[in-house]
């Protein structure tokens, strides 16, 4: 039953996650719906390898053969330092979008740059 | 031991070059140089033709990280080094950060890990640094339009790459395995388990955004036509390649033929009916990447082994004149002062002689003029197409193909005064080269016998009639214009069609596994 | 126009939800499933390291890592460029202080800083590591900054040296990562010996790359939080 509690959790997170992203406009808001995301993604990854009665993995001598799965937790210490660059250069670019376009809102950004680089008329 | 030795010293000269913060030119040749005695070598040991196998440190399989160096990785990472050749030579006259170099050289290192790589971990990491470095190439002239485009590209890759991640927690419950060939015979053991669906829809999609493919890439018009021109032909010709081996390698393991046919046909011709209709010389090549993709996917579907290596093929080819054609068409916007059609045209005569023999070659390798590259690679490729309504579609997207390019044509009429550049000529004439002398360049990943398909005179036949029957829908369809929608490109209608993809692949993956087992 | 506007959302739920369903029903759970931690442990053994998780992030899959603090890297470089060629804006209000505050700062630093070589030097021992540790140290100098504000801490290191502590550590980590093939053996494989489990000095090279990586993030936190401070933007 353990894994499936947290991977049911993260899938609904990762549901709201993408709800946030699209429907709603600001994006800052839309930069914290990714990062929801993602952390649904790692906590899913996390749930998987858990065992109802598992310990930390560490070669600690009482308790070497409960250990969990290791294995995701690596993978999930990539995927944090990955998603943390995301959202940095993600937020920088914003701001730099802000300065220029005066506004976080996604539409009115797009409607402007459009016009700017008067593609499609 | 060379597999890996590529992507390290890249990293090595990258880092050298951010460091010292001078001498950013000649670390980058000095790179271009150890990687084609590397590529050599490599080149040498698979002459043997067995594919040479590496674990990262020595461990075991399912363990460590397994590297498998083939044919086919190796002619991708000869693509790439080409295109690096041609970049830096385009480029070396401008005034460009160590930063520059930098992004750079983790765009070629990461390209070069991930031809190579046969770990699902692995090729997510590789894919997220790919979509970090280029997102920053994208961006790096600082304007606003590009900062938009580049951060929808940022915000959909990312979306991607975490269905991706999810796509290998499914596949690493259930197998325990992250590497291709572990994932592979869990697969074959047990075809029918409904896990193996999901995770080939999770991790196709994933693939799919950064790969090119219509309804998951509409990042794609955007980013790649305003983005410097070298940038841009680094995408085109690379980066878009790197998700295209991510869904060869997928397709081995997972059935995917019925999803790729599918696919490949809504992106040729989606792709093809937007190139026509955009006014824009820049998008009107990202249009038509997007179409070409179509043509990959289509023969990924055939499900022949012959037919994935024309793809293959193909892709080799597409890289090499795309990216000249970005080349050309940049600098030519840049000297004319814009990339629309109508400026374009209207100043032709500010348009260097050296620019219009490029874009004449690159056109008339993208149309499948023999014996260019296209031409030869298109003939593999529909040689090995059987059911007809393949090779009908395949048709159709090139005769499309024409009718786009066909706009291009009135840019090479009339006298031409530009400054010639010895550097972006250079550049030309290395991609040129290599269009010109595709066969020959190709005989090392496609055996003979496919090839001997180009020398049949059905192929030139068919190429003639191509051409022929496009220039007359030209002057149809230029009476004609029609509009499109392109709220699409937005970012939530973006997100909300990536969704709807998925759920789309998921349907084709089940009825393409129906279609093998039940 | 009502109905319009609500299409979006309709769709957007009903697609998500429709994910979400896929996604659980396709998963088809069985409860824990045994699979190799057994031969992670035996990996762990082999490294000599206690804490198997960093046995392989930092040893079986080593490179994975490698392109991580590449990524790591690039985000620093990416905020680096985007924020300094902007040209500072004309007021940069410094964050108001107060006394608790720096008396506080004062006293942790020092602890802070500490607790950080802990993390990183116990690395392959207890849970942490270089990313972990690093990123405590730069928190204990974002709460220096708070106090005295970020010129003053950054007038302490010299610019250069930051800059070239930073690119030097992240050099450091790629040729260790290409010694052993000056030895004859593959890179990226382990040339240090494994030693005795559950002392500092075991784990071969672990420690070494703990160490380069948590300089690497120390320094690439503080530049990045650093930058985020002073080029506050307005709308």
């Amino acid at each position: 039953m353990g894994p499936l509690n947290g991977v049911t959790i993260a899938i609904v997170l990762f549901g709201i996650g993408l709800l946030g992203l699209i429907l709603r406009r600001d994006l800052v808001v839309k930069l914290l719906a990714l990062g929801l995301v993602n952390s649904a993604v790692i906590l899913c990854l996390v749930a998987l390898g858990a065992r109802p009665d598992g310990a930390p993995p560490i070669l600690a001598p009482p308790s070497v053969d409960a250990i969990v799965d290791p294995l995701p937790h690596a993978i999930v210490l990539s995927a944090i330092v990955i998603n943390f660059a995301i959202l940095a250069l993600a937020l920088v670019f914003v701001m730099l979008l802000v300065e220029r376009y005066h506004t976080t809102d996604a539409n009115r950004i797009d409607r402007a740059s459009n016009d700017e680089e008067d593609e499609w008329s | 031991m060379e597999l890996i030795l590529l992507p390290l010293t890249r990293f090595l000269f990258g880092g050298l070059s951010i460091a010292t913060g001078k001498a950013s030119r000649l670390f980058a040749v000095l790179a271009l140089a150890v990687d084609g005695i590397l590529l050599g070598r490599l080149a040498a040991a698979l002459a043997a033709d067995a594919p040479v196998e590496l674990v990262l440190g020595g461990w075991s399989r399912g363990f460590g990280i397994a590297f498998t160096g083939d044919r086919i990785g190796l002619t991708f990472a000869a693509l790439v080094w080409g295109l690096g050749v041609a970049v830096l030579l385009y480029t070396w006259k401008d005034t460009l950060r160590p930063y520059f170099f930098m992004l750079l050289h983790l765009l070629i290192g990461t390209s070069y890990a991930l031809t190579m790589t046969g770990d699902l971990f692995n090729a997510y990491v590789i894919l997220e640094l790919l979509t970090l470095a280029s997102f920053l190439l994208v961006g790096y002239e600082r304007r606003p339009a590009q900062i938009w485009a580049s951060l929808r590209y940022l915000i959909l890759c990312s979306l991607g790459m975490s269905l991706f991640l999810l796509g290998i927690a499914v596949v690493y419950y259930h197998t325990g395995r992250l590497d291709l060939v572990g994932v592979a015979a869990h697969v074959a053991s047990d075809p029918a388990a409904p896990w193996i669906r999901l995770a080939a829809a999770l991790l196709t999609t994933g693939v799919a955004v950064k790969a090119g493919v219509f309804l998951f890439s509409l990042w794609l018009p955007a980013a790649h036509a305003r983005a410097v021109p070298a940038v841009s032909a680094l995408l085109s010709g690379v980066v878009i390649k790197m998700g295209v081996i991510e869904l060869f390698r997928l397709s081995a393991i997972f059935p995917l033929e019925v999803t790729f046919t599918v696919l490949g046909f809504a992106t040729g011709f989606l792709g093809i009916v937007y190139a026509i209709q955009t006014r824009d010389a820049k998008r009107l090549l990202a249009f038509s990447t997007l179409a070409q993709i179509g043509y990959l996917l289509i023969g990924f579907g055939a499900g022949s082994e012959a037919a994935r290596l024309g793809a293959l093929d193909y892709a080799v080819a597409h890289g090499l004149f795309k990216a000249l054609l970005f080349l050309a068409v940049g600098e030519a916007a840049r000297l004319v002062g814009g990339s629309d059609l109508r400026t374009l045209i209207l100043h032709r005569d500010k348009i260097p002689r050296t620019t219009r023999a490029a874009l004449i070659v690159g056109v008339l390798g993208i149309v499948g003029m023999p014996p260019f590259a296209g031409f030869a690679a298109k003939a593999v490729l529909e040689s090995c197409l059987h059911p007809t309504t393949f090779h009908a579609a395949v048709a159709l997207i090139s005769v499309g193909t024409v009718v786009t390019f066909a706009k291009l044509i009135p840019l090479l009429r009339g006298r031409s005064s530009g400054p010639i550049d010895p550097a972006r000529t250079a550049a030309y004439g290395w991609l040129g080269g290599g269009i010109v002398l595709f066969i020959p360049v190709s005989a090392a990943m496609v055996p003979q016998s496919l090839l001997a398909a180009t020398w049949g005179w059905g192929a030139y036949v068919e190429a003639a009639a191509v051409i022929l029957v496009g220039l007359g829908l030209h002057r149809l369809v230029r009476r004609r214009p029609f509009r499109l929608p392109d709220r699409i490109f937005r970012i939530e209608e973006a997100t909300l069609v990536i969704l709807a993809g998925f759920f789309l692949v998921f349907w084709l993956v089940h009825l393409g596994w129906r279609a093998s087992c039940g | 126009m009502r109905r319009t506007h609500l299409l979006l959302p309709v769709i957007a739920v009903l697609l998500v939800a429709g994910f979400c369903v896929t996604v659980l029903v396709g998963f088809e759970f069985r409860g824990t499933i045994e699979h190799a931690t057994a031969g992670w442990i035996e990996v762990a053994e082999r490294t000599g390291a206690i804490n198997v998780v960093t046995a392989i992030y930092l040893n079986a899959r080593l490179f994975d890592t490698i392109l991580e603090v590449l990524v790591f890297a690039v985000a620093v470089l990416g905020v680096h460029f985007y924020l300094t060629t902007r040209g500072r804006p004309e007021r940069v209000e410094s964050i108001p202080e107060s006394n608790v505050i720096r008396i506080a700062a004062d006293v942790l630093l020092p602890l802070i800083l500490l607790v950080a070589i802990y993390v990183v030097v116990h690395g392959h021992l207890s849970p942490g590591g270089g990313f972990s540790g690093g990123v405590i140290a730069g928190t204990g100098l974002l709460l220096t900054a708070i106090a005295v504000g970020t010129e003053t801490v950054a007038a302490r290191f010299g610019p250069r040296l930051i800059e070239r502590l930073e690119w030097a550590a992240l050099l450091g980590i790629l040729v260790l990562g290409l010694v052993p093939v000056l030895v004859g053996r593959t890179p990226l494989s382990d040339l240090l010996p494994p030693g005795e489990p559950g002392r500092i000095a075991s784990g071969g090279s672990l420690l070494l790359y703990n160490g380069l990586i948590g300089l690497k993030v120390l320094i690439g936190s503080w530049v990045i939080v650093r930058h985020f401070v002073e080029h506050r933007g307005e709308i």
